[in-house]
């Protein structure tokens, strides 16, 4: 019996199918035309041959077999046991109306399946089968042509016009008799965009501070300030990084071997969007980086890579992200690539097409888009964009797919000089070798002198002996002198060199010598990236998706029913080059100026961010299934203005957020409330904000803030986690608990506990958008788990510490942003007067009793709805 | 074609529909908690799908909970379920081409060590390693034509359980949970009892909602400790802290919510936390089994160090399903059935800890009169090969092991309306492949579905612009002659 993963079962396949009892004898390849075309040729292709073969199927070739009639394929290489054809004759459903074939033709037509379908004269080239309408087709579509700027509309109340975002917003409202619900306060504005921008929410002094502030620009001022912190980046990042499936773990299988060298992609993203790098350089080169910094020509010329090739060849982590537990012995699974390979690349190409264009391209995988005029076989031209890097009949294991930050004369250089610190660490290694078996000697010697005479040769004797072959008296003179004169090593360890101080010395000199060569080897650190291997390769259509019934070759392409006014280019390299130039050409297509979808898709997602809703309110479907925008022309506008811009994220943030839209209240009048709810229940005019749950990630990070714990010092490997034995998934023993939850190591079959409750997604493929449970095991963990505990313990203390005269009324300003009014002060301070009262009665001596009422009130603050909740 | 996107509702049925056939399925003060909920819900679109109330089903229910008796491993069907002779009269020799192992992992036929008798009036046959869950032989239908698509572990578990042989969807009780919502609203809808020794292969993911609203998700109560994840501090509170505390709360909350008329989320969260409080009682009630008889515990082996585990989940699975739970799935740890060497004594130990257990179960529902509204699902993610396994050189008779074999395998049903006392569907004479009534998941998940009222067809979810469904695009139907 095994209680032990698939990994054990993996592991042993190899061993498997390495011993064959028929070693040496070759068996002759079992081909169609040879063996399996004379057994159809008398008993199938009476019906299945000629003009009208019966069910649209012809045996009469391999290719034919293989696209199959009109139940589907007729065959899936290598895989006879979930092969149609196989089923009609194991369940002598076929031939129809003759006698079942015989166990020896079964055995044959299975064999030559399973054997990988081979045929002596046939090539693979069908590509004659794609229909010559695929990629002519054209869409109406809103979102498949190009954004135009419309012209900003007149509003017949301009007083609240603060930006051209607003007279779009008003002039709708307008239309449906609406209007714009009054700016919020400032302490609301003050916390919602903190937690837009940064996913903390402000510190007492910044609220006390921007709620004294006489200056006219105070808010304007605000917005940069947070624009500029160094934690936007920590929150934004978060975003694109659900849109790239992130994970630090593989994936798939149970064994989810940890990904230790993902984390500086992660790094990538949040020094991308702190430093605002231009949107289209951010998907070039998270898509083509090497190619865009000509990688290989500094790694081959070049003393050490430059900064933004590293950089760049790092963003390439974004084509990582998708799972994949490959390891070296999935070489010997049968169909691998079929099993574990091209899952790994689909995701992917989801990934691609979800992220930067809002398109469900995944359903065209196994058919033409029911509902997007997207033939099947593009599905396959934007595969093949990524097939000279992925190739899956010449896999790369995941571990191995590494890029080293390193030139190839560094590479060198490192090898000779790591050979040179392996010849010497075995040298010093055999000296120390040495050393002690002469200590050793000199012991036995030194020992056995100090045995009395008399006894001295019979005990060398019984010692040189093994211990089934000594005598009743050697056993006893054994047992008696061996610990004494033969210590264990363990022993030894610390004896030797006690004894023998020309020893000791000796030892620590070459151990000296040792740590000194350590030091002289030369490592570089690993980049997760992808890059092409050189050399063609053939990208079949698979038919239904599935990789074991390949269909005609296709060349590179995207979805042409896009119109973006520039095609895609894309020319096929000397043969000698290291890369193909497929993903730059696509990069390149993607971010030209006039992508219909590109911009577009990603304003919206802005949007999403300061809203609660996309102007489009299915942000990972721009299809024809997905909603229309409610504000168009406000989309386009938006898109054609961040393009403009030169693809600045932080311009679009400050638009919006100093826009009178953003700045209304979510909360409105009982009369306003009647009319809006009647016109526009869902609010989709935005007659004022929406409250919104924040995320997973700021809920724990601002329970850190408040509470004083937060260490905020950024990036590096991922704060590992550790599952307990009852199930909670908490931050490793020892490790840092205190950082924000970006850093956190995310396991996808292990999310730590409390971001999961909140709907931190396991990453299977990718989050377009985040789930926004209430559920109440919610509530167990913020009310009884040790974190969250531990969270309203050290606000207690910290209130303590800082207003000791007030300690409630710190607690509330740091929880809510806010002071308590006077009633809610009344109901803090009786609380905490009887609750302490209770511990008190419980035995808690008095300050422990008051400690305990203040850290139950720091608790329920940031368990609250209004903690929870931002305006 | 139709071009229309579906609205992102709970199943292709609206409002008002549910709504005018609620009489017929429910009472009274049901039907009214359900007008209410219903009416509250309807403004805030997508919460609907957002809990677990009880909703009628779309078709007539046969059974109102499922108990999974998940077998981790894939269980060898010609051991347990499947006898056949023809193996038995050639063990030892090579196999026929038509039945070779297509990985080359196996080498001679393996006849099965166990003798089969038949059992109850409809002698079904069961091994002998089974003898208290053949006791029930005339409840149980035996499916023998089982088939999967994929030879490893996980993605064969998620064939079983989700439908596909990709990760990231939801189990079959997470659709369960959506279609049904729960009876009891201090209790999960789906439940997972995971054993104490250790996780089951695939770990959390066995409970998980997928892309599912996570309200959905399996929750995991251990049958040692603190059932529920974080249902009490670590230092215990006295009730009187407690009730401050939450007093506190309600207040916080309230003002709030005072000037927030209408946002229902708000409602939701607050509701959500006296749910919580409510289940720290009703878990730890449902869960206390000293209130079974000696007699009741002794039926599922919990006087007996080797079935007590086992027995111990197999009672708080039916005290949940008792008091409204839909979906309970015991599990075990690792994967036992995995009997790669020693395939004898690796059954021997899996039965020795689950036949008493499980017949304990069968008899224990069924004189309370449970187990015609239950449904018991037996079976693994695959079954294993008639063929010795060629390992470590490991060939010497009487300890081989078996490989997993996905072309032919056993399960078998039992309850909630399932017609027992027959064998449905057969593999060849060697038990390597489904030939008679090959029976696909897909096929299995309809079933399951069908006799809770549910149709597998119109039990949808739309999910990146595609309406999802457990049986996604197979080809699939109801098995009749088990539910007819």
């Amino acid at each position: 019996m095994l209680a032990a993963s698939s990994a054990v079962w993996l592991a042993v396949m190899s061993c498997a199918s390495s011993s064959p009892d028929d070693a040496g004898q070759e068996k002759p390849k079992v081909t169609f035309e040879d063996h399996v075309l004379p057994i159809l040729k008398t008993r199938c292709l009476k019906c299945h041959a000629g003009a009208e073969p019966a069910g649209e199927l012809l045996l009469t070739t391999r290719r034919e077999i293989l696209r199959g009639g009109k139940s589907g394929p007729a065959i899936r290489v290598a895989a006879a046991e979930s092969s149609l054809f196989w089923e009609k004759l194991t369940s002598n459903e076929m031939p129809k109306g003759g006698p079942a074939l015989s166990a020896e033709e079964k055995g044959v037509i299975r064999t030559w399946i399973n054997e990988g379908a081979a045929s002596t004269n046939e090539s693979d080239d069908d590509a004659n089968e794609l229909n010559p309408e695929d990629g002519q087709q054209s869409s109406e579509h809103w979102a498949f042509r190009p954004p135009v700027r419309a012209a900003v509309p007149e509003v017949q109340h301009p007083d609240r016009v603060r930006n051209p975002i607003d007279a779009f917003v008003v002039a709708t409202l307008e239309a449906n008799s609406l209007s714009l619900s009054p700016d919020a306060g400032r302490e609301v504005l003050l916390r919602r965009a903190s937690f837009d921008l940064i996913g903390l929410p402000p510190t007492p002094t910044e609220v006390r501070e921007f709620r004294a502030a006489q200056d006219e620009l105070a808010y304007e001022r605000m917005i940069d300030r947070l624009l500029a912190s160094p934690h936007y980046g920590e929150r934004w990042a978060r975003h694109w990084l659900d849109l790239a499936g992130y994970a630090d773990s593989a994936g798939v299988l149970s064994e989810d071997r940890p990904l230790p060298t993902a984390f500086r992609y992660r790094d990538y993203v949040i020094r991308a969007f702190n430093n605002d790098k231009p949107y289209d350089r951010f998907l070039q080169e998270q898509l083509a980086g090497d190619e865009l910094t000509n990688y290989w020509t500094a790694y081959e010329t070049l003393d050490r890579l430059p900064e933004d090739v590293v950089e760049a060849v790092t963003a390439t982590g974004y084509l990582r992200c998708a799972p994949d537990s490959s390891r070296p012995d999935f070489s010997t699974i049968k169909n691998a690539d079929s099993q574990y390979f091209y899952p790994t690349i689909n995701d992917t190409l989801q990934i691609v097409a979800s992220s930067t264009m809002g398109l469900t391209l995944q359903c065209a995988r196994c058919h033409s888009h029911k509902f997007d005029p997207i033939p099947q076989v593009e599905y396959y031209r934007m595969q093949s964009i990524f097939m000279t890097a992925y190739r899956p009949k010449q896999w790369i294991p995941q571990m191995e797919r590494m890029v080293l930050v390193a030139t190839a004369a560094q590479k060198k250089a490192a090898d000779e000089q790591n050979g040179k610190v392996d010849t010497e660490l075995a040298r010093l290694k055999k000296e120390l070798s040495d050393l002690r078996i002469q200590a050793k000697q000199r012991l036995l010697d030194e020992r056995l002198a100090a045995v009395p005479e008399a006894i001295r040769s019979d005990v060398q004797l019984a010692l040189n002996k093994s211990a089934d072959q000594r005598s009743e008296v050697e056993k006893y003179l054994a047992e008696k002198f061996l610990a004494v004169l033969q210590p264990d090593d363990k022993t030894l360890d610390t004896l030797l060199p006690e004894t023998f101080a020309d020893y000791r010395t000796a030892v620590d000199e070459r151990n000296k010598a040792i740590t000194a060569q350590e030091q002289q080897r030369i490592s570089f650190d690993e980049l997760r990236a992808l890059y092409d291997l050189p050399g063609p390769v053939v990208v079949p259509l698979l038919r239904r998706g599935d990789a074991l019934t390949p269909g005609p070759p296709v060349d590179p392409g995207v979805v042409s029913a896009l119109a973006a006014p520039t095609a895609f280019e894309w020319t096929q390299p000397a043969a000698a080059a290291k890369t193909s130039g497929r993903r730059l050409a696509f990069a390149r297509w993607l971010t030209q100026p006039d992508h219909p979808l590109t911009a577009r898709v990603m304003v919206n997602r802005i949007w999403l961010h300061h809203f609660g809703e996309g102007l489009v309110s299915t942000p990972e479907d721009f299809g024809t299934l997905g909603s229309a925008p409610s504000h168009p022309q406000l989309l386009d506008w938006l898109a054609r203005e961040f393009v403009e811009s030169g693809w600045s994220v932080k311009h679009i943030h400050r638009l919006i957020m100093t826009s009178t839209t953003y700045r209304q209240r979510s909360t409105a009048e009982e009369t306003q409330l009647t009319r809006a709810r009647e016109v526009d229940p869902d609010n989709r005019l935005l007659w004022r904000q929406r409250l919104r749950r924040i995320d997973a990630e700021p809920l724990r990070d601002a329970m850190l803030s408040v509470s004083g714990l937060l260490d905020p010092s950024m990036y590096g490997n991922s704060i590992p986690v550790a599952r307990r034995p009852d199930g909670d998934v908490t931050i490793a023993d020892g490790q840092n608990d205190r950082r924000r939850s970006i850093y956190v190591q995310i396991l996808r079959g292990n999310p730590l506990t409390m971001l999961h409750a909140y709907d931190q997604p396991v990453m299977e493929t990718n989050c377009t958008r985040r789930n926004r449970s209430t559920v109440s095991t919610q509530a167990l963990t913020l009310l009884n788990s040790d974190a969250a505990i531990q969270y309203a313990a050290a606000l207690a203390d910290r209130a303590l510490r800082e207003a000791p005269e007030s300690p409630s009324e710190f607690a509330f300003l740091a929880a809510l942003s806010r002071e308590p009014n006077a009633a809610e002060l009344s109901e803090v301070h009786d609380f905490i007067i009887t609750q302490q009262a209770r511990y008190f009665s419980g035995g808690d001596p008095d300050a422990s009793a008051r400690h305990k009422a203040l850290a139950d009130l720091c608790q329920m603050l940031m368990v609250s709805n209004e903690f929870v909740y931002v305006d | 074609m139709t071009k229309t996107r579906q609205p992102r509702s709970l199943l292709h049925e609206n409002r008002r529909e549910m709504i005018s056939r609620m009489g017929s399925g429910f009472g009274g003060i049901a039907l009214s908690a359900l007008l209410g909920d219903f009416d509250r819900t309807a403004v805030a679109t997508e919460s609907v799908t957002q809990n677990v109330r009880a909703r009628p089903p779309q078709l007539q229910p046969r059974a109102r909970a499922v108990i999974q008796l998940f077998m981790h491993g894939g269980p060898s069907q010609v051991d347990l379920l499947d006898e056949k002779k023809e193996l038995s009269r050639l063990s030892g020799q090579a196999p026929p081409a038509e039945v070779a192992d297509d990985e080359n992992r196996t080498t001679y036929l393996l006849g099965s060590p166990f003798r089969f008798s038949k059992h109850g009036e409809s002698g079904l046959e069961f091994s002998e390693v089974l003898p208290s869950i053949a006791r029930h032989a005339d409840d149980i239908a035996v499916i023998r034509s089982m088939f999967t698509e994929h030879r490893n572990h996980e993605q064969a578990i998620w064939m079983a359980n989700t439908g596909l042989i990709v990760s990231g969807r939801p189990n079959i009780g997470s659709w369960v949970a959506y279609g049904l919502g729960a009876e009891s609203q201090n209790l999960p809808a789906y439940v997972s009892l995971p054993d104490p020794g250790g996780m089951p292969v695939d770990g959390a993911r066995n409970w998980s909602s997928g892309w599912l609203p996570p309200v959905y998700q399996g929750t995991a109560i251990r049958s040692e400790g603190l059932p529920v994840l974080h249902l009490q501090p670590k230092a215990a509170r006295t009730s009187e802290i407690d009730s401050g505390r939450m007093e506190l709360l309600r207040k916080l909350n309230a003002r709030h919510q005072e000037v927030r008329p209408g946002e229902l989320e708000l409602d939701a969260r607050i509701a959500s936390f006296e749910l919580a409080a409510r289940m720290q009682l009703s878990a730890t009630d449902a869960l206390d089994l000293n209130q079974e008889t000696a007699a009741t515990q002794q039926l599922y082996g919990l006087d007996n160090d080797k079935t007590r585990a086992y027995g111990k989940r197999c009672l708080m699975a039916r005290r949940l399903v008792e008091r409204g739970v839909r979906f309970v799935q015991i599990f075990m740890a690792g994967q036992p059935w995995d009997t790669h060497s020693n395939n004898v004594s690796g059954i021997r130990s899996c039965c020795a800890q689950t036949d008493l257990p499980i017949g304990g179960l069968l008899t224990d529902l069924k004189q309370r009169g449970l187990l015609d509204s239950t449904l018991i699902q037996w079976g693994g993610e695959f079954g294993r090969t008639p063929g010795a396994e060629q390992r470590d050189g490991n060939k010497t008779p009487g300890i081989e092991g078996r490989d997993h074999h996905p072309y032919g395998f056993s399960v078998w049903l039992a309850g909630g309306g399932i017609r027992g006392g027959q064998a449905y569907g057969a593999t060849d004479d060697f038990g390597y492949r489904a030939i008679t009534n090959r029976t696909q998941t897909a096929d299995l998940h309809a079933t399951i579905l069908h006799q809770l009222g549910l149709d597998h067809e119109r039990l949808t979810f739309n999910h990146n612009s595609r309406d999802e469904r457990l049986t996604d695009v197979y080809k699939s139907h109801v098995i009749e002659p088990l539910v007819g």
